[in-house]
């Protein structure tokens, strides 16, 4: 590959790494989202259980 | 957002975008002409110009969604206008980074003064940069009324910036858009168009891609304040 | 209240004069501006200098990189005088149009340049410019003129968005410096095409017309947005 040739692999390799990294940063965010709709989930059941069962006499 | 309106607008663009893009790179390697005076370097030309005017757009859509949010106050101007600042910046480094590849491969150097387009595009990095150093530099609805006026500022930088450089007439760059018109041949200039309507494609892709998550941030953030009240 | 109110010439005075006497009282800011474009020279020339080079063509291009950075010291301490929340309160509710107040800013700013100037360009000629510099005096004076206009009006605007952030030294600089980069580009051109060795007339009015256009298209922007600066 002429050099010329090898300048222009290199600007379009630059562009689909930055569309790649950003995909990485895209999975990333995903990543996180998906943890705290997780712990919300769990929160959420959580509440759900508390509610439905009889709260245990504070005195005994 | 709870119909699947958004989604399927997405899907659409992201299609539309791909097939933009495979049609650009096919027909700037393949069916474009080799440019005579600088040969297949000059092909690094249409995806370099191409980004550079993507971000221009997006400054341009960050300034009048700030203009928006001044006269309307609502949050979700702001979340347009900030999305399309990082978006920009994004295209800006993009820019830099194939611009000083082109300066290599056309005058030997990482780096030329001379060129305006580079020279801005520097400038315009700094400008932008500075846009969310005051974003994080104030909270709530300062932070949204200050982002708004320096959206409209650095926007106005941006072609003063560039005309400065250029009555500093000392460029070795070949002037692809004149006055009397683009004087690259057609058979150019259709595949010149061809990448700049993909790289909107992304522009406007990578747009719906940030608002659906920041949507979908706050809506989970609802969540947790109700949970919390209510634990 | 609007610009047209007919008292705003005498607010515009009285605001003026309220921050200039401050400053004469106490002297402190234009001390400091001075001090700091002759240490700045003084970096440049041991930077860049000290071989002996001949450093005419570029005496235009220090005097503005150091104008510049000492302009960032003058925006900064603008508001100084109110910087206290209550005092920005007190005026922004007595019958003071927000414009006239920015304008009394950026006048404030204008005038710390000018003072300056008025030492910065004759050491500029002592320092940098090897051969006469007084035929080209006028000329210069123009340009710092002309060029004050557009780091004023951009000045004023960006010294409220910095105004109360925590870093405000800091974020000061950072918003300010790029957006003036196009006026350090036109200053230094214009300067360099009288002072610095060749006379070039033609390459003098084209950055001259760009400062005159930069300072009207920041001056709209400010216009535009001047009322929104301020808290509700």
């Amino acid at each position: 590959m002429s050099t010329g040739a090898q300048y222009v692999v290199a600007v379009y390799g630059v562009v689909l790494f930055g569309l790649l990294m950003y995909v990485l940063v895209l999975g990333l965010r995903t990543a996180r989202l998906a943890r705290e709709a997780e712990l919300l989930a769990r929160l959420a059941e959580r509440e759900d259980e508390a509610r439905r069962a009889p709260e245990p006499a504070a005195t005994p | 957002m709870t119909d699947a309106r958004p989604g399927r607008r997405l899907a659409a663009t992201a299609t539309a975008t791909a097939a933009l893009t495979a049609l650009a790179v096919y027909g700037v390697f393949f069916v474009a002409p080799e440019d005579a005076d600088q040969g297949i370097i000059q092909k690094i030309f249409y995806f370099h110009v191409a980004i550079a005017i993507g971000s221009l757009l997006a400054f341009l859509v960050a300034c009048v969604y700030g203009i928006r949010y001044l006269r309307s106050r609502d949050e979700r101007d702001d979340e347009v206008s900030s999305t399309a600042v990082g978006i920009g910046i994004g295209f800006a480094i993009l820019v830099v980074i194939t611009g000083s590849i082109w300066a290599k491969a056309s005058w030997g150097t990482w780096w030329v003064w001379t060129d305006p387009r580079l020279v801005t595009f520097l400038i315009v990095l700094l400008l932008y940069a500075a846009y969310f150093v005051l974003r994080s530099s104030a909270e709530g609805e300062r932070r949204m009324r200050y982002s708004a006026i320096y959206s409209i500022a650095a926007f106005a930088s941006v072609p003063l910036s560039f005309y400065s450089v250029r009555v500093a007439r000392s460029f070795v760059h070949p002037v692809v858009f004149t006055q009397n018109g683009a004087n690259m041949p057609d058979s150019m200039l259709v595949w010149f168009a061809v990448s700049q309507l993909a790289v909107i494609g992304v522009f406007l892709t990578i747009m719906q891609v940030e608002l659906l998550q920041r949507r979908a941030d706050k809506a989970l953030r609802r969540i947790k304040l109700r949970l919390e009240a209510a634990a | 209240m609007s610009a047209g109110d007919p008292s705003w010439p005498r607010q515009m005075r009285a605001l003026l004069l309220k921050d200039l006497r401050l400053e004469l009282r106490t002297r402190d800011t234009a001390v400091a501006m001075v001090l700091f474009v002759v240490l700045a020279m003084l970096i440049f020339q041991f930077a860049v200098g000290s071989r002996g080079t001949d450093l005419t063509p570029y005496a235009g291009g220090i005097l503005w990189a150091t104008l510049s950075l000492t302009a960032v010291l003058g925006v900064g301490r603008s508001w100084v005088p109110e910087r206290d929340q209550r005092v920005l309160d007190g005026i922004l509710s007595a019958p003071v149009s927000r414009l006239v107040l920015l304008t009394s800013k950026a006048a404030t700013i204008y005038a710390y340049l000018l003072a300056v100037e008025i030492v910065a360009v004759p050491l500029m000629a002592l320092f940098f410019v090897r051969g006469s510099v007084a035929g080209d005096l006028g000329l210069i004076a123009v340009t710092c003129l002309l060029a004050n206009l557009g780091i004023a009006v951009l000045g004023s605007l960006y010294a409220c968005l910095a105004l109360f952030a925590r870093a405000r030294e800091l974020l000061l600089p950072v918003l300010f410096l790029p957006s003036l980069l196009p006026v350090v580009i036109a200053a230094a051109g214009a300067v360099n095409a009288v002072a610095g060795g060749t006379n070039d007339l033609a390459e003098y009015r084209g950055y001259s017309l760009f400062l005159a256009v930069y300072a009207v298209i920041f001056g709209l922007v400010a216009y535009a947005t001047y009322d929104h600066v301020f808290d509700d």
